[in-house]
């Protein structure tokens, strides 16, 4: 009976883990946004739904909704984001690597903004403040977003739907084994919550580190 | 004797300050870097022939040769470049802002490394690591960099071999005026000099800051 138990129990932990939330395995809201986001796993389209709302993911420290699973080594993950609620021109959604789900933690990422800007953010060390790189502004649409990271180099690229991925360049980051690895999104106001359905996501392990370039 | 000997080094010193340096006012090796490093500005054709040497612009502190004024607000940078010889992949030339001469003060630059990579790389703060992005690249030429400082945003365009100017990419680093504004070279080779021609060098005052934007 207690080896049956044990047996349904692994089962389930797994199937919670393989199928809820797709690629990844945790969803929860970062920075404490006073409204609560969510988001759901649709395994028949391989559609995730997610709401966050939140400040914005800037400064020393952010607020948005997360969905991420753990990871080590260089991977490679990409997504196609559609915002479906109208709201700030700078609400974000897009690809994060966060070295733990602390308000202040460092991180690297990659987002399209409400507009159609493209931007690359990150915070080096835990409470410091976000750098940023933001590319022209495309003007509002659907996205494809692409993540790679080799040993300290995160490289990018991005591209409206339809059109091929362009690199746009890459920075370094000393984020470490293990990261999480998953999707955001934040409204930039606490005074509304922003939805984004992201399609064809991978997350893909790759090879050990190519040489280090600067 | 005393009174001439003073008189002499006044002079002298008058002389430094005074020589003709276009747009600029001062030229001078940042970080003390054991090669010296030297700028020449030919009224005549309005080209600087800048050598420098030094490690790198990177990390916690820099080494290379400036050619700086100083400059308060808003304001348009644009220089067309060439490195004459080889050298390090890595040896680099472009715009500045820095806060001070000190080797590891806060700045944002626009660079072109030897092997034609655009990248941009700023100190948040004195004594910070170098953060960077790097853009794709195919190769070496002759490349147009404009930087304009718009508040805290610094905004990127690149051209190469004659191509119109294209908006790349913005950041944003936070100087507090008066801000030193110039050229720089850097070997990226601490015992080794590279020479850089900067021709169609523009420093324009532009009007107060719009809108901040993030």
């Amino acid at each position: 009976m207690r080896q049956l138990l044990l047996i349904c129990l692994l089962a389930g932990s797994a199937f919670a883990q393989a199928g809820k939330l797709g690629a990844f395995t945790s969803s929860d809201d970062i920075g404490a946004p006073p409204m609560k986001g969510s988001a759901e796993f649709d395994g028949a389209t391989g559609y995730y739904k997610i709401t966050g709302s939140g400040t914005d993911i800037w400064g020393k420290a952010d607020q948005f909704r997360y969905l991420w699973r753990e990871m080590s080594g260089n991977f490679s993950v990409t997504a196609t984001a559609e915002f479906l609620t109208e709201g700030n021109d700078h609400r974000k959604a897009g690809i994060m690597l966060r070295q733990s789900t602390d308000t202040d933690s460092p991180y690297c990422d990659l987002v399209i903004h409400g507009n159609g800007m493209a931007g690359v953010q990150f915070r080096n060390a835990k409470g410091d403040n976000t750098n940023t790189v933001d590319f022209p502004i495309e003007g509002p649409g659907t996205f494809k977003l692409k993540l790679v990271r080799q040993g300290a180099t995160i490289t990018v690229s991005a591209a409206r739907k339809g059109s091929p991925l362009r690199e746009l360049g890459h920075t370094s980051s000393q984020l470490g084994s293990p990261v999480l690895i998953g999707l955001a999104v934040s409204s930039h106001t606490q005074a509304a919550s922003n939805t984004v359905v992201f399609s064809d996501v991978s997350v893909e392990q790759l090879a050990p580190p190519a040489e280090r370039k600067q | 004797m005393r009174p001439l000997l003073l008189t002499c080094l006044l002079a002298a010193s008058a002389f430094a300050q005074g020589e003709n340096l276009g747009p600029f006012t001062n030229s001078g090796d940042v970080g003390n870097p054991a090669k010296k490093g030297s700028t020449v500005f030919d009224a005549l054709t309005g080209q600087f022939r800048i050598t420098g040497s030094g490690a790198n612009i990177w990390a916690k502190e820099d080494q290379f040769q400036y050619v700086w004024k100083e400059i308060s607000g808003n304001f348009a940078v644009t220089a067309t470049m060439k490195f004459l010889g080889q050298g390090a992949d890595h040896r680099k030339a472009g715009i500045m802002l820095r806060q001070s001469l000190d080797a590891d003060s806060a700045y944002g630059d626009i660079v072109i490394h030897g092997n034609g990579m655009p990248g941009i790389q700023w100190r948040s703060n004195k004594g910070e690591n170098t953060s960077a992005f790097d853009l794709p690249f195919d190769g070496p030429g002759k490349f147009t960099l404009k930087l304009v400082r718009n508040g805290v945003g610094l905004s990127v365009s690149i051209a190469k071999d004659g191509a119109p100017l294209k908006d790349v990419a913005r950041t944003e680093v936070t100087l507090r005026n008066p801000i030193l504004v110039g050229l720089a070279v850097c070997a990226h080779q601490a015992d080794a000099s590279e020479t850089v021609v900067f021709s169609d060098v523009s420093v324009e005052q532009l009007a107060p800051p719009a809108g901040k934007k993030q």
